[in-house]
């Protein structure tokens, strides 16, 4: 007879959260993505430490200076080391990135959840300017803005901001909709929560897998429209080492130093590429139900 | 179908007016007094007021905002500040250097997307798919006025089979439409792939196989026709993106489009072409969307309000 006790316990607890990483990285495009982000947030965090020389240290009579063991990725116009410029300019990219989109996730999920959980003319209203908000092109509204606030990088981030929380909103608005109906929620209500505690404790935690999947994806797009903002100058503005600037004063340039415009080029891309792969994987390990 | 498009062109008049209001704050955003950007510090104060009723900024808020939306009613856009003639002018003269553009872009990207997302939905999982969605993932992550950029430098500069800037022939179209339409075509491919997806794991495609219908015919007439439904929204949605990216290609190749009109614009602070240019910029999106929904309702006899 076989002892039912012993096959119970060859069953060993799942510890999820390992078993979600382990899952993650077990895709191949996800460690890519993984490293070339951690690669990124380095150069940002020791940027000093990597960089030889100051991003904004001139030296006239180095200027254009092709790729050599003193410069790696070249000089530009003003004889500025293009490495160091590079390895600065991650920190801009990344506080962009990370800015705008953690302000517009923000102010998406907060008016998604008023509106999931209310519903009725709170909704209403909410999604009617979601959807107007939603219908508009981001990158010319960004442009809109920032040509009214004047172009500078904290008004990049606000315009971006400003541009890009609809998607949020309606995500939330979404999740709430269906999470506001479970059973869960009704337990809350009997016990006499507030509101705010069961739209804040009790619904969002379970509305965190797609919210996370959204920023991750946003990410990219937000460092591409700072980079073509600042292409076209309505970024960050000179001496700041902006990947999109960098490009902008190398397209003067380019014929006889396509090495300023085309290393910046190269990372803005590798980096979109790398939070791309990662967000296709977060979303594919988090939530499979989400995948396009 | 009827009432389905009348719906959808009574849901534009709530995103044209809150377009005209950003538009229009444009100018009332801008820190400082906007006479002041528009005249500059050596402007006698009679040059001054001048330029304030001119803009009508002696009138409250809300009765400027009017005027602005009646006059742009009458196709009146008010004039340049730099160039003191009307705005409706410069912008019409300018737009068709961006529409056309975007128009071989918008066919260039499709030419290649819905090809090769139907190839690798049909082969899934096969060498062609992973070929084809590696190709969308760095297109995807390809920012257009860098592929500009280096299209610029290697066909035109290098190898000289282009001019380097420029408008008016097939030639100067060639390059920004290729950078626009191929990094276009990435985000496009992965949506068709999708959606051709989808369509094949419908009932009545197994219903098709299991009555033995070979497999040329299952994908040609009956997932085919339903995966490209969707695909025409695609192209109204596309619109903002390809429009966005033609401006910055305009800054990149040169062309004096109505892009390089609005950001050398904003430079001079010129608002009236900014708000002209901007509003010509969006509305014309906002039309492709419209066109769009109206071509979707036509193609898809389901839908029905």
């Amino acid at each position: 007879m076989v002892d039912r006790i012993e096959i119970f316990e060859e069953i060993e607890p799942v510890d999820d959260s390992s078993g979600f990483l382990v899952r993650l990285f077990s895709n191949k495009m996800a460690r890519f993505g993984g490293i070339v982000i951690l690669v990124v947030f380095l150069c940002a965090i020791f940027a000093p430490i990597i960089a030889p020389y100051e991003y904004d240290a001139m030296n006239l009579p180095e200027m254009l200076k092709a790729p050599s063991a003193e410069n790696i990725f070249g000089t530009d116009e003003f004889g500025r080391d293009i490495f160091s410029r590079i390895v600065y300019g991650s920190r801009i990219s990344l506080k962009v990135g990370f800015l705008a989109v953690g302000i517009s996730m923000l102010i998406g999920t907060t008016l998604g959840a008023l509106a999931g959980f209310y519903g009725g003319i709170i909704d209403l209203i909410i999604s009617g300017i979601t959807d107007i908000a939603w219908s508009f092109p981001v990158t010319l509204l960004a442009i809109a803005f920032v040509a009214a606030l004047g172009p500078s990088l904290t008004n990049l981030i606000i315009a971006l901001a400003i541009v890009s929380w609809s998607g949020f909103a309606r995500l939330v608005r979404g999740q709430f909709l269906s999470l506001r109906e479970k059973e869960f929620v009704e337990a809350a209500r009997s016990l006499g929560m507030s509101d705010s505690r069961i739209i804040l404790k009790h619904i969002l935690p379970n509305a965190f897998a797609p919210i996370i999947v959204l920023t991750s994806l946003e990410v990219p797009k937000a460092i591409i429209i700072e980079a073509s903002l600042s292409f076209l100058g309505l970024g960050a503005q000179p001496p700041a080492p902006s990947w999109g600037s960098i490009m902008s004063s190398g397209r003067a340039y380019i014929m006889e130093a396509p090495w300023v415009s085309f290393f910046p080029g190269i990372m803005i891309a590798l980096i979109v590429l790398g939070f791309n792969l990662f967000g296709d994987a977060l979303r594919d390990t988090l939530d499979p139900r989400l995948k396009d | 179908m009827l009432k389905y498009i009348i719906k959808k062109i009574i849901l534009m008049i709530p995103v044209l007016i809150g377009l005209t209001i950003i538009i229009f704050l444009i100018l009332h955003l801008a820190p400082g007094d906007p006479v002041d950007l528009i005249v500059g510090p050596n402007a006698t104060p009679e040059v001054y007021e001048n330029i304030r009723r001119d803009l009508g900024l002696d009138k409250p808020l809300l009765t400027q905002y009017m005027v602005f939306v009646g006059k742009l009613l009458k196709g009146d856009l008010g004039d340049s500040i730099l160039q003191r003639r009307p705005v409706m002018d410069m912008i019409i003269q300018r737009f068709p250097i961006t529409l056309e553009v975007g128009v071989w872009a918008l066919i260039l990207s499709f030419v290649i997307a819905i090809p090769t997302g139907i190839l690798a939905a049909v082969n899934r999982n096969s060498t062609l798919d992973y070929a084809a969605m590696t190709f969308a993932l760095v297109g995807v992550s390809m920012p257009t006025f860098f592929l500009g950029l280096l299209l610029l430098y290697f066909f035109a500069f290098r190898l000289g089979w282009f001019p380097v800037s420029g408008y008016g022939t097939w030639r100067h179209l060639i390059l920004p439409v290729i950078a626009i339409g191929v990094t276009d075509a990435a985000v496009t491919a992965r949506m068709v792939r999708s959606s051709m997806l989808e369509v094949i794991g419908q009932d009545y495609v197994r219903t098709a196989r299991a009555k033995g219908l070979d497999e040329n015919k299952v994908i040609n007439k009956h997932a085919l026709k339903n995966a490209l439904i969707p695909i025409i929204t695609l192209l109204g949605m596309r619109m903002g993106w390809i429009m966005g990216g033609s401006v910055i290609l305009e800054i990149v190749f040169n062309r004096p489009g109505i892009g390089r009109l609005m950001v050398d614009a904003i430079f001079s602070r010129d608002y009236p072409v900014v708000q002209g240019s901007m509003l010509l910029l969006t509305a014309s999106i906002l039309l492709g969307n419209l066109i769009a929904d109206i071509l979707y309702a036509v193609a898809d006899p389901r839908i029905k309000y």
